[in-house]
């Protein structure tokens, strides 16, 4: 397996884009509960647990930058091949394989939930995840050209949803943050953990980078696009808290959508079953992109054809989406992911950077002078 | 010995010989006009078919010099006695039998190693008409007519320059037409206009029948609702897109002329927003857009809250609805469904009526179905209104294929808007826009300039702002020239009371 990837020029996108990448696969279902999430552990001074959160994977993005930049145009999986060899990189890289599926599949899982218990109580998990997983092999059928035009439009077409925070937002009682600064290092370093789960897909950068025209102009749009992801959780999180009192607060699963609830227009009643609907178009870039991250990265390691994974994954999707269907087992698999993800995203990267310059200094000093990927 | 016509010269040739063999080709065919003339030591032979030519001038300048002449016949007497301009020299079978079709003349001298022809046809034509289809309230009226030479005519008075080019192509293997491809040399993106060619020349058909099936032809995706070349009859509408740059082609015998590459958006602009004044443009131009969505969405939108979510409609409406609702016996899908299809009925048999009667059948057909349908309990007041707003949305779209597709798309929407709800409407929505995104129109993407997104072209598909915030070229489809009009200089900026 080469570890640089040949990107044909008529497949490569414009930096710009990274920042709409990075906050759709960021923006998913977690935003809708987390404010809960966090408010339990960190109380009224969660909005300092997001900050943390913020600056936390501005030097993980900032580690995964450098430890790419080391390289002529390799992803992660190259990377780590380079690195441990080619037994422990393939296997390394299975992991994050396996990473992204179990993630898509609680997003999937996660929206069909919200969807039954919002507007259509009698749909069932095989159509709705019909209906998700056909779009999504649809769209990246298109290659990844098309899947980041649909991560841009649907940001476009979804990000309305933000205006609807206002009526909330006047209702607010400030009383709810006071006393402020009271919350402990540690418990506002624990409503930070557990925002993990809300903020992870960014990794994804470590698989598109390749795909990038302009690289040296790629760090600024990651970091608006970190930075735009973490300041809509923690507008939501602020207003959930000003808008909820403490006890309601601790008993919403999705405290996000029951704000969109109180808000009517003359001809729409309930804004709560719009928000829903839209927030197909909030998900379904969240689910393309982790989609295109198994199946390309299952072409890398195995050299299986995108196409044929694409249909297998499809269908193992499907077939576990309809067997998932409790809430505690959904929960189950959320929190597991949010334990094994947390050091997959946002530790492994910071013990990699180090292990990476070493081996360059290495080569280096090896001798032929060139560079560390030929 | 037949000589193989194909590869080498026919003549020179007894008369005799060509007679027998011109009349074996046109065996079946009595209207070949095959006269031969004597002088002495000399004879010519004259052949054209009948009604392809203007017999008056067969007989005037061709006929009458060539027999009074006193000069030994020879193809140089003939070319200098005979006053036409258009004489060619033809050596081949194959080119007679395709020449002679379109009207030309031949005289062959005996002796001699080519035919003199002289294209004297007679083309029946209508004169130039208003749009029909494509109906302007400002601007030129004028619409392009079956006759490619009067086309020509027209764009070539629009556009008075060296610059424009239309290369000539033929186009049909059994049956040719001529198809003639239309761009400004130093604007138009040569990448295109290569793509543009290439189709056309690889095109293995029999005959095209109009443009709107060359169309089909050699779009980029056959299997789309989309049209993904924009077919106008207006030539203001396509001097003005050969000016921005875009590649146009025209056929014989058909009044529309294709437009590539096409957005999506530029199907949903009319030349017109250009003579109103910018603002009033703007709003025509938005007017349209908001007319789609509620094509697309309004009548599967009150299918799924009258199924599925009536906690959607507020309480006061909902008691209308309801009301209005209450005598009819089925559900709402089907209901709506019903509605659509008498709507499209009317449509369609006022198209296909004479203009007269169809618009009496449309208005009579409209009121009293309307009004009986209510009546009867079949559907409500509500929905009958909503369907004819949709339906009235969807013709102020100014390119009609669009606005047929539009049309078709409500229905699948319907569907999944009565099985499944808004979430039936939302994977619908989606659906479409990856579609979308997915198109190409001559290789350039449908959807800019929203993705790939470029905020200079912006203005342009979105908006119809002053000039001289308009004043360049859509920088999607790269042109050669990026600049359309220059911004007058001499306006400064002066301060209050200065």
């Amino acid at each position: 397996m080469d570890i640089n990837v040949k990107v044909k020029p008529n497949l490569r996108i414009r930096a710009f884009y990274l920042f709409f990448i990075i906050s759709s696969i960021q923006l998913g279902v977690g935003i809708m509960g987390v404010p809960r999430l966090i408010f339990m552990e960190s109380h009224q001074d969660a909005w300092i647990s997001i900050i943390f959160a913020f600056f936390y994977m501005l030097i993980v993005v900032l580690a995964m930058l450098i430890i790419l930049k080391q390289y002529d145009n390799a992803d992660i999986l190259g990377i780590q091949i380079d690195i441990f060899g080619k037994w422990v990189g393939k296997l390394l890289g299975t992991v994050y394989i396996i990473h992204f599926a179990i993630t898509l599949l609680s997003v999937l899982v996660t929206y069909i939930e919200v969807v039954q218990v919002f507007i259509a109580p009698g749909i069932s998990n095989f159509v709705m995840g019909l209906l998700l997983i056909s779009l999504i092999v649809y769209s990246i059928l298109g290659g990844l050209k098309i899947i980041v035009g649909v991560c841009f439009i649907f940001f476009l077409l979804s990000h309305w949803v933000l205006f609807l925070l206002i009526e909330p937002a006047y209702l607010m009682d400030l009383t709810h943050f006071q006393p402020a600064f009271q919350t402990s290092f540690t418990e506002l370093l624990k409503g930070a953990k557990i925002t993990s789960y809300t903020f992870i897909g960014f990794e994804l950068l470590l698989l598109v980078y390749p795909f990038i025209q302009n690289k040296q102009k790629a760090s600024m749009p990651v970091y608006i696009g970190i930075f735009w992801s973490s300041l809509i959780v923690l507008l939501v999180t602020v207003v959930s808290i000003g808008f909820f009192s403490p006890d309601q607060l601790e008993r919403r699963e999705w405290a996000l959508l029951n704000m969109f609830k109180i808000q009517s227009l003359p001809f729409i009643e309930r804004f709560d079953y719009i928000v829903v609907t839209e927030w197909m178009m909030v998900v379904l870039p969240n689910m393309i992109l982790l989609m295109w991250g198994i199946i390309y990265g299952m072409k890398r390691l195995y050299k299986i054809k995108q196409r044929t994974s694409l249909y297998a994954v499809a269908f193992l999707l499907l077939i576990f989406c309809v067997f998932i269907d409790q809430h505690f087992l959904i929960q189950k698999v959320i929190d597991n992911i949010a334990k094994t993800s947390f050091w997959l995203v946002y530790v492994y990267p910071l013990l990699l950077l180090p292990i990476v310059l070493i081996k360059k200094r290495w080569k280096k000093r090896k001798g032929d002078g060139r560079h560390l990927s030929n | 010995m037949r000589k193989n016509p194909k590869s080498s010269s026919l003549f020179p040739i007894k008369i005799e010989e060509l007679q027998q063999l011109m009349q074996n080709k046109f065996e079946n065919n009595p209207d070949l006009t095959f006269s031969i003339y004597e002088q002495p030591k000399r004879r010519i032979a004259v052949f054209y078919i009948g009604y392809m030519v203007e017999a008056e001038m067969v007989e005037n300048y061709l006929l009458r010099p060539l027999l009074n002449s006193s000069e030994k016949w020879s193809n140089k007497s003939i070319r200098n006695e005979i006053p036409l301009g258009n004489s060619d020299k033809k050596e081949r079978l194959e080119e007679i039998l395709q020449k002679i079709l379109i009207g030309e003349v031949f005289i062959y001298v005996e002796g001699e190693d080519s035919a003199v022809s002289y294209l004297l046809a007679k083309k029946e034509k209508r004169n130039l008409a208003q749009a029909e289809t494509e109906s302007l309230v400002l601007g030129p009226k004028v619409a392009f007519t079956e006759s490619i030479v009067t086309n020509m005519n027209i764009v070539r008075w629009s556009i008075r320059s060296t610059d424009l080019v239309l290369e000539k192509l033929i186009i049909g293997k059994r049956f040719p037409r001529e198809v003639r491809l239309i761009y400004v040399n130093s604007i138009a993106n040569d990448t295109d206009v290569n793509t543009m060619r290439q189709r056309l020349q690889e095109l293995e058909v029999d005959q095209i029948e109009d443009s709107s099936v060359l169309m089909q032809y050699i779009e980029d995706s056959s299997t789309t609702i989309f049209p993904q070349f924009y077919g106008t009859e207006l030539p203001d509408r396509f001097t003005y897109a050969i000016d921005k740059g875009k590649i146009g082609v025209m056929v014989e015998n058909s009044p529309t002329a294709i437009l590539a590459p096409t957005s999506f958006f530029s199907f949903f602009e009319s030349t017109e927003d250009l003579y109103m004044r910018w603002n009033a443009g703007s709003f025509l131009r938005y007017l349209r857009f908001i007319a789609i969505i509620i094509s697309i969405l309004l009548t599967p939108a009150y299918v799924a809250a009258t199924t599925f979510h009536y906690e959607l409609i507020p309480t006061q409406e909902l008691i209308t609805i309801g009301e209005s609702r209450s005598v009819v016996p089925f559900p709402p899908i089907i209901e709506t469904l019903l509605l659509e299809f008498i709507i499209e009925l009317l449509r369609e048999a006022g198209a296909r009526l004479p203009t007269k009667i169809g618009q009496t059948i449309g208005i009579v057909g409209g009121i009293v179905i309307g009004t009986a349908a209510v009546q009867a309990g079949i559907t409500s007041n509500f929905l009958i209104i909503l369907v004819a707003l949709s339906a009235l949305a969807s013709f102020t779209i100014p390119n009609y294929l669009m606005s047929t597709s539009i049309r078709i798309i409500r229905f699948p929407m319907i569907i999944l808007a009565g099985v499944l709800g808004m979430i039936g409407i939302m994977f619908g929505i989606c659906f479409l826009i990856i579609h979308l995104l997915k198109l190409k129109s001559l290789g350039r993407p449908y959807l800019s300039p929203i993705y790939p997104f470029r905020w200079e072209d912006l203005n342009k598909a979105l908006f119809r702002l002053p000039n001289a915030y308009q004043n360049k070229r859509f920088a999607s489809y790269k042109p050669k020239d990026l600049i359309r009009y220059r911004k007058r200089k001499a306006v400064q900026k002066k301060d209050i009371d200065e």
